[in-house]
């Protein structure tokens, strides 16, 4: 291009603010991950101590209590023999669709604005994931036998019985932990050797564990990337099938509310939409505890936003059709689930959630004022699973105290055994990710590095527009 | 033992239940179920096997008191049974008579979710016998700990016993042979047990009445407890 | 490569570039200067598709172990749900002992579990992980630099040198054995 030409073309000003192309060196890039990693302030150690007491107090003094004294001190009871354990189940496994879907999906369809925030969502799923496996166990009555669950020859020489949604369940989160463990750590195989390359000490030796001895030949980004190929397509029906599958633990029972047919789509929904949530509530944390500033940016988040709102609309849809095909339904319980919600205990919260599941992001988040303004973005997604998680709570909890005989209607409330529970699991959550996010690079920089490059502003006539090459 | 299938059903008349609750007692020290105390009855854990529902008909003054005995229906195609994880609770195709296994059951209690009938009752605590109940504590029947689901069994043991019996004195089991504890002990005799699949016991007859039902019968589960009414009672 | 080294004679270098474009032609030239693809190893701290550099395609065997691995899932679950019922059979809620729709259900899981797992151990497998050298590196690698690390005859090493000078590459370096 002639001296005068790039004269009459200059590049606007706002594809400065895209990440893409706005390339830095890549030592710089690195500096800048790695010292985000190796930060600490006073800050952090008082937020990790407080959050390991939380763990502790809650995991192991409060369940610790609960397996030695009985499920008495829970607050469940007949007719309600699931509470808030089953509840935050649903929530976590919900969380946890974060991860696969920004990164999962996201990757196929080729979404650029992805690169940045895979592994800081790939890592809220698996840990997500470890949470949400917790509560089964919590839950179970006599956890010391869980074991008696998994399939395996055994000297009692009983299988366990496969017709139930819960061997579905446990199945299903195992498939799922695993695949999406993995598919973390396979995108983060080069990432860790460049950690390895630069650090000392046990950092160094932890990291080059990790790399596996990777070098960045061509055979092994061959393999890699068709490694997560493979993964992107397989993760994504195993992610609708969990939630599919957690909702089937109500579908397929008699339990007035619960035996819908479209539970299973309502709940996947419900899950991204709460997955998506939490991964802009979470990048926001991270982007100003971590100063990631150069790659969490306004575009970001923008784009986040909007699939945040597409989702309360997707969740929505699916809510009113359940809800109209209650309230035509005519079976006297299903009128007094209604009721039940509208006018009855829940309705407190059933109003709530359906102020931050629907009336608040539909009115805001159309602006992109405020899906560019973090601290809007981050009261939105909060409220957006506060709102999901009493939805998963009037779904358990509620609808149990109704049944089709008035006499065995029943109440409940939560046990402060089992709210020390819920707290020492959320902080598992948040410790696990305060750690992690020190441990390994929470950027994956070679995929930002990568779409760097293959982004370019090309000339088109007298302006300059942002263009990428596809390399495969 | 005898061969023959079995098909044990009882038959709660509810013109006759007069909400006595002498069979929620007699069950109860048949099977030993233990006391739980006020509090944690109010809080909905009791741990009856039977549950007398009452219900007002009528309005104010003109109101009358119907009484339900509820207990596990040992329905045909109970929906307590595929749910479970660990086939803690089945279908005997012989008794025709659905069966808890204490030793098996890892304390989900998805069962108790999904039975319609609220028949099922959660050990929240490992039971308490406190002087002198231990001293009446049934041989025949275990106690069951903490974390365990249980319910009305039919009072299989006495089913067990009877046919032992039966058969020790070689003679066939006959009608009323077998009397579960709540039956033996309802002073109104609402409640009938036997074997329908012997067409001339009492029950065989009883269930051919013009005033039998079956509770929610519209779910398919085809319970093994028939109910029977019609007829004009009046209580309170 | 790397093993034979030493004992015919010949040498290893590493240059080290920062352009795609030019780490293209560079190994145009090399191939013109009798280095043969097979003596040549490309490290880059980002992934360049073979064509991009103009490699032959590295032969993969990846898509069959997938296949292979969800193939033994299958099985599993059908062995579980179609086998396992029989050998203890439990009459539960009315249903058949082998019911086809549960059985559904967890045969896709388990297909799905032997996909992933086989898939992760196939890239190990086809890349040989994990081996922590010593092997031929370099730590700029992973700062952005594209690492040709080929390998030539003694008495051709000027010339091949000369050419990547002529080509403004001026960083060609005996690569050392890293322990990675």
């Amino acid at each position: 291009m002639s001296a005068d030409a790039t004269a009459l073309v200059q590049p606007k000003e706002e594809w400065r603010k895209r990440l893409l192309l706005d390339p830095r060196p890549a030592e710089e890039m690195n500096h800048m991950v790695l010292k985000a990693m190796t930060t600490f302030g006073w800050r952090y150690w008082v937020v990790v101590g407080i959050l390991a007491l939380l763990a502790l107090i809650g995991l192991g003094g409060a369940w610790g209590y609960q397996v030695l004294v009985g499920m008495g001190v829970a607050g469940i009871r007949r007719p309600v023999f699931w509470g808030v354990y089953i509840a935050n189940f649903v929530f976590w496994i919900g969380i946890s669709h974060s991860g696969t879907f920004i990164s999962a999906i996201l990757r196929v369809f080729k979404a650029e604005f992805r690169r940045p925030i895979t592994r800081a969502s790939e890592l809220m799923t698996t840990f997500a994931l470890i949470v949400a496996g917790m509560y089964p166990l919590i839950h179970l009555g006599r956890t010391w036998r869980f074991y008696w669950m998994i399939p395996y020859p055994n000297q009692r020489q009983l299988w366990p019985n496969f017709h139930s949604p819960l061997m579905w369940d446990m199945i299903a989160i195992f498939t799922y932990l695993i695949g999406s463990t993995l598919y973390l750590y396979l995108p983060l195989i080069p990432d860790l050797a460049m950690a390895r390359d630069h650090a000392r000490g046990w950092r160094h030796r932890l990291y080059r564990f990790l790399a596996l001895g990777w070098r960045g030949t061509e055979a092994e980004w061959h393999h890699l990337k068709r490694a997560i190929t493979i993964f992107a397509f397989a993760i994504i029906p195993v992610m609708f099938s969990v939630h599919t599958i957690v909702s089937w633990d109500f579908g397929m029972t008699m339990v007035p509310g619960w035996h819908s047919t479209i539970f299973g789509p309502y709940f996947v929904a419900g899950a991204i939409f709460s997955g998506v949530s939490a991964v802009v509530t979470v990048l926001l944390i991270v982007r100003k505890t971590m100063k990631l500033d150069y790659f969490l940016r306004e575009e970001h988040f923008d784009a986040l936003g909007k699939l945040v709102l597409v989702f309360s609309f997707v969740w929505t849809y699916f809510f009113f059709a359940d809800y109209l095909t209650e309230w035509y339904g005519g079976e006297a319980v299903a009128k007094e689930l209604l009721t039940l919600q509208a006018r009855g205990p829940v309705a407190p919260l059933w109003y709530l959630m359906l102020t931050t599941n629907i009336l608040i992001p539909w009115f805001t988040l159309w602006n992109k004022r405020i899906r560019t303004s973090p601290p809007a973005l981050f009261l939105i997604t909060l409220g957006v699973n506060v709102g999901m998680y009493l939805e998963r709570y009037i779904i358990v909890a509620g609808y149990l105290t109704r049944n089709r005989l008035p006499f065995d209607w029943g109440a409940y409330n939560p046990s402060p055994v089992e709210l020390l529970i819920s707290l020492g699991s959320l902080s598992t959550f948040v410790l696990l990710y305060a750690v992690a996010s020190r441990l390994i690079p929470l950027v994956p920089v070679w995929e930002v590095q990568e779409g760097q490059f293959v982004h370019s502003l090309r000339r088109v006539g007298r302006i300059l527009v942002p263009s990428v090459s596809e390399l495969e | 033992m005898s061969e023959r299938e079995h098909r044990w059903t009882m038959v709660i008349d509810l013109d006759r239940c007069t909400g006595c609750q002498a069979c929620v007692v007699a069950c109860s020290v048949e099977n030993n179920i233990p006391v739980v105390g006020e509090d944690e009855v109010r809080m909905g854990r009791a741990m009856h096997w039977i549950r007398i529902e009452r219900y007002w008909e009528g309005e104010y003054p003109n109101v009358r008191a119907r009484f339900i005995p509820v207990i596990c229906q040992q329905c045909e195609r109970a929906p307590c049974e595929p749910v479970c994880p660990v086939f803690a609770t089945y279908h005997s195709e012989v008794e025709h008579v659905n069966i808890q296994v204490y030793n098996r059951c890892i304390g989900t209690r998805y069962c108790a979710n999904n039975c319609p009938y609220i028949a099922r009752v959660f050990n929240w605590f490992d039971p308490q016998f406190p002087e002198p109940l231990n001293e009446q504590l049934n041989p025949d029947v275990t106690v069951r700990r903490r974390g365990i689901m249980e319910k009305c069994t039919f009072c299989i043991q006495r089913i067990r016993r009877a046919e032992e019996m039966a058969e020790a004195e070689r003679r066939p089991l006959g009608d009323g042979d077998v009397q579960p504890a709540c039956v033996q002990s309802c002073p109104a005799e609402a409640l009938v047990f036997g074997d329908v699949a012997d067409p001339n016991s009492r029950v065989a007859k009883l269930v051919r009445s013009r005033r039998a039902f079956r509770l929610l019968e519209e779910l398919g589960t085809e319970p093994n407890v028939i109910y029977l009414k019609g007829g004009e009672a009046h209580v309170g | 490569m790397e093993m034979l080294a030493k004992q015919d004679g010949s040498v290893i270098r590493l240059a080290l570039l920062d352009d795609v474009d030019l780490a293209a032609e560079n190994i145009v030239m090399l191939r013109e200067l009798g280095v043969e693809d097979r003596d040549i190893t490309v490290l880059s701290g980002i992934p360049y598709p073979e064509p991009v550099l103009g490699r032959p395609m590295t032969w993969e065997r990846l898509p069959l172990i997938a296949l292979s691995g969800a193939a033994v899932g299958f099985l599993i679950g059908v062995f579980l749900n179609a086998v396992t019922p029989l050998l203890y059979p439990i009459r539960v809620g009315g249903q058949p002992y082998i019911a086809i729709p549960p059985a559904l259900v967890l045969t896709y899981e388990f297909t799905m579990m032997g996909l992933i797992v086989s898939t992760f151990l196939g890239v190990l497998w086809e890349s040989t992980f994990p081996s922590f050298g010593p092997k031929y590196y370099h730590p700029r690698i992973s700062e952005g630099y594209i690492g040709i690390l080929f390998k030539a005859p003694k008495e051709r090493l000027d010339e091949i040198v000369k050419m990547f000078h002529a080509r403004g590459v001026q960083e060609i370096v005996e690569p050392e054995e890293w322990s990675l």
